[in-house]
């Protein structure tokens, strides 16, 4: 057997792609198709989203474990979550993962301009959602505290550890683009598919965190 | 029979380039702004032995405490920090970090031909976070403020009502801490095993010791979160007034104790089954023969840390749960008694069809399969939940989870050390002091732990501060004291050994035990860019695999795929391992360094409560994050 058997496709050892060589996006582009499966980036990123998944697994488990402890949830006097609106606004920022993967299928395809402005139009939608779900927190804040009872407890704590995963997600857009203002390289091409990729996962848990805090209404 | 005979006349050139590329910084600066996984392994495994140190020493005070009855040669409060942060220490700081922080980042790319970890710097980022949450323990413990609840920090003992102290919040703090560094190792390890495997080496093809940290990882990744969860919890409960565990607010006090053990199983499995990767490369080697069953062992290694993932509350079957559930975890407990002895009998097939070589290192093995299998016995002994209900807190239970941790963890890592130091400092041990060792720390850690379980059966709860005499514990205890000296002697008998051995030992050669592995071929110490070519692997047991080694050499006679265009590193598809990508590995960086910095200085603020402080110094953390990012690997 030779060592050429081990090259993917079959070809030899001097044709396999090297990162290096992209100096500008159409060569990026070019060298990202070649590519076999999911970069190491993108296997960093989802070794973070198993582990913040998990947690927040621990999380939505404890909610349910206080929850079926107690004879009444949410308990006396503690209101009752608010269904429609919060349910409109994770319907919102769950179809930002369309601009984002199709920034990320932009950029893959070399397109810069076309990759900045889906994620423009990501980010205003995903600061607007974080925008109001500020404002809601800070206004459910003065009829509820977390220090009330548990089930305040677990309820802010759910809601305030998703807020802050897509905080960080909009940091990593608004870095993004600002990489992006000097042109599409390999790194920027791996970046926009890892960044696209957390916030389908953002979005996901974010359904998740908000169906588990909505439950307590039905 | 190794790739390390000076390269011919052509390939010359291309290896000096190479060794130009990969050239570390000289001195101090070199190794604060190291990304060489051999570096960031040795700076583990040198933190990691001085908190060994410091762990055995609180054993040693605990065991002094109780060499007699009505001792009082610490106080009660200093007692009761001793030998929680002697746990902690143990298995966070020790045990966890040695296995994976010194024997992975140092022996796991060599394994499986690669030249660096997938992200150098991120491991080098977490040895320094790890050094931060160490420092943040042992701070605690110099103020006398130290963790006092025990390893496993049960509320309502731990809540701010019965423990008002900062000892709890340094407790949950420093674990989040040490979590952090943890599952940036973890990260690093899955993505490395992976995508950087030399071309050929498919899945079926790695070494069981990549199988058994690929599966320590994956606990890893998966059991933090929870105790994650767990601390956060009791820190908001205790410092902002939620009530997670405050019945009187609907809380539950047993939240704790699901969400710790949901964590707590899988560690113990997490803590072994690198000691089983370390005896899977030990054996082979000392009996010249492969591991026999290799896919079975290989799955074991897996399967075991997964069940190990469903058992957690055999640790709670005295709570009081429903029937249903507490015979739901024994089962599952009998269950995970499969995959262990499937290991165990590959381990004494191999011994019993090969030829073995009884050296220092397999001496450790043999003695850890030994230890291993009596610490078993008793652990099956607990899926009976009315003999568990019996013993549990007390010095039964002690001495079966010493005779895993002690015996079946660290017994291997033991052996490795005198196993793979040859490796990494060119120097052979000295081997009639080695074995003397082994029989010094066997006899001692078996006079340490037996009598416990006598001691136990009679009723010794365990964290007890002393006890009065005529109870029938105290000849039992001066015999498990005596023990714990005599095994401190054997230790330090085994590190004087490889100290000696460093400054007078006899050259190692780049292969004294004729290995199985890919790290064999290489010379000892490795260089820095650890393969001038990247080898061919079509076993698992690469280094017995002579044509292929001679087709490394004729390769780099040719200069094929040496790489030596900058710091290149051939990336891998995952189960295959078709060569699908050559990527740009970064250089040192002071970036890991200094988010280190940024995140002790927020965990800082946490303690003293300053928590406006604390937000400041995470828009630092962000703003040395963007320093970090500022230059791309592919433009530097």
């Amino acid at each position: 057997m030779s060592a050429s058997d081990y090259v993917a496709g079959g070809k030899s050892e001097r044709l396999v792609p090297r990162t290096t060589d992209a100096r500008n996006a159409r060569e990026a582009s070019a060298l990202a198709r070649r590519r076999h499966g999911p970069s190491p980036a993108m296997w960093g990123m989802a070794m973070l989203v198993a582990t913040e998944a998990t947690l927040f697994g621990a999380f939505i488990g404890t909610y349910y474990y206080l929850r079926f402890k107690s004879p009444q949830w949410p308990p006396v006097g503690t209101p009752e979550p608010r269904v429609v609106v919060p349910l409109i606004l994770v319907g919102v920022l769950a179809t930002t993962s369309v601009p984002m993967q199709l920034a990320a299928f932009a950029a893959r395809a070399g397109r810069l301009a076309a990759t900045r402005a889906f994620l423009a139009l990501a980010l205003v939608v995903q600061c607007g959602y974080f925008a109001y779900e500020i404002h809601d927190l800070v206004d459910q804040l003065h009829r509820s505290q977390p220090q009330d009872n548990a089930y305040s407890s677990i309820y802010y704590m759910l809601l305030g550890a998703d807020h802050a995963h897509v905080a960080v997600g909009l940091l990593l857009n608004l870095w993004l683009l600002g990489k992006l203002t000097t042109g599409l390289t390999m790194y920027r091409l791996n970046a926009t598919q890892v960044i696209a990729f957390y916030w389908h996962a953002v979005n996901l848990l974010t359904l998740l965190v908000i169906g588990t805090l909505l439950s307590a209404s039905v | 029979m190794s790739a390390t005979l000076p390269p011919p006349a052509p390939a010359e050139e291309m290896v000096e380039r190479l060794e130009r590329m990969w050239q570390s910084r000289p001195g101090v600066i070199g190794w604060l702004m190291t990304t060489d996984h051999k570096r960031v392994g040795l700076l583990y495994f040198w933190t990691t032995l001085a908190l060994f140190g410091a762990g055995g020493v609180e054993a040693l005070l605990v065991r002094t405490q109780l060499i007699r009855p009505d001792n009082h040669l610490v106080s009660p409060s200093t007692y009761d920090e001793l030998f929680t942060v002697h746990g902690m220490t143990m298995i966070f700081f020790f045990i966890i970090p040695m296995t994976t922080g010194a024997f992975g980042n140092y022996l796991l790319p060599l394994m499986i031909g690669a030249r660096d970890m997938a992200f150098p710097r991120m491991n080098a980022l977490s040895f320094w976070v790890f050094l931060g949450s160490a420092i943040f323990l042992y701070v605690s413990l110099f103020m006398g403020l130290a963790p006092n609840a025990g390893w496993f920090d049960y509320v309502p003992l731990a809540s701010r009502k019965f423990d008002p102290g900062p000892n709890i919040d340094f407790y949950c703090l420093a674990i989040i801490f040490n979590s952090i560094a943890s599952t940036l190792t973890v990260a690093n390890f899955i993505t490395t095993i992976f995508k950087l495997r030399a071309p050929g080496m498919s899945f079926n093809r790695m070494p069981l010791f990549c199988f058994a940290f690929l599966a320590a990882s994956f606990g890893l990744l998966f059991a933090l979160p929870p105790l994650t969860a767990d601390t956060v919890f009791l820190f908001a409960d205790r410092n902002l007034g939620f009530h997670f565990f405050d019945a009187a607010h609907g809380g539950a006090a047993l939240l704790w104790q699901h969400l710790f053990w949901i964590f707590g199983h899988p560690e113990v499995y997490i803590l072994i089954v690198p000691a089983f990767g370390i005896a899977t490369e030990i054996i082979p080697a000392f009996t010249q023969r492969r591991v026999v069953a290799f896919p079975l062992v290989a799955i074991a290694e897996l399967l075991v840390v997964f069940i190990g993932f469903g058992v957690w509350a055999h640790h709670m079957f005295a709570v009081g749960m429903p029937t249903i559930v507490v015979v739901f975890f024994s089962a599952a407990t009998a269950v995970v008694v499969v995959p262990s002895t499937i290991q165990v009998f590959a381990w004494c097939m191999t011994f019993v069809t090969g030829n073995a070589r009884f050296k220092t290192p397999l001496l450790f093995i043999a003695g850890f399969i030994f230890m291993f299998v009596a610490g078993g016995l008793t652990g099956i002994m607990f899926l009976a939940v009315p003999f568990d209900q019996q013993v549990t807190d007390t010095y039964f239970v002690v001495a079966h989870f010493h005779y895993i941790i002690f015996g079946a963890a660290v017994f291997p890592i033991f052996g490795g050390i005198y196993f793979w130091v040859p490796k990494v400092t060119g120097k052979l041990y000295f081997e009639l002091p080695g074995q003397i060792s082994f029989w010094i720390i066997f006899l001692g850690t078996n006079l340490l732990f037996f009598p416990m379980h006598l001691v136990g059966l009679e009723g010794m709860p365990r964290r007890i501060y002393t006890y009065p005499s005529g109870l029938g514990w105290s000849s039992t205890n001066l015999a498990e004291t005596i023990g714990a000296y005599v095994t401190g002697v054997g230790i330090l008998l085994l590190f004087a050994n490889l100290v000696w051995s460093y400054f007078r030992g006899a050259p190692a050669g780049p292969d004294p035990w004729h290995g199985a592995t890919l790290e064999w071929t290489i010379s000892s110490p490795p260089p820095e860019y650890n393969f001038a070519v990247i080898p061919k692997v079509s076993s698992a047991y690469a280094n017995w695999d002579v044509a292929d080694r001679e087709e490394d050499r004729r390769k780099l006679a040719a200069g094929a795929l040496v790489l030596e265009q900058g710091h290149e590193q051939p990336v891998s598809s995952p189960i295959d391992g078709w060569f699908s990508e050559i990527v740009e590995m970064p250089h040192d960086s002071p970036w890991p360094i200094l988010l280190a910095l940024a995140l002790s200085l927020v965990f800082t603020c946490l303690v003293i409560h300053k928590y406006v402080v604390a937000g400041v110094m995470v828009v630092l953390l962000g703003l040395v994050l963007a320093g970090w990012h500022n230059a791309e690997p592919e433009t530097q």
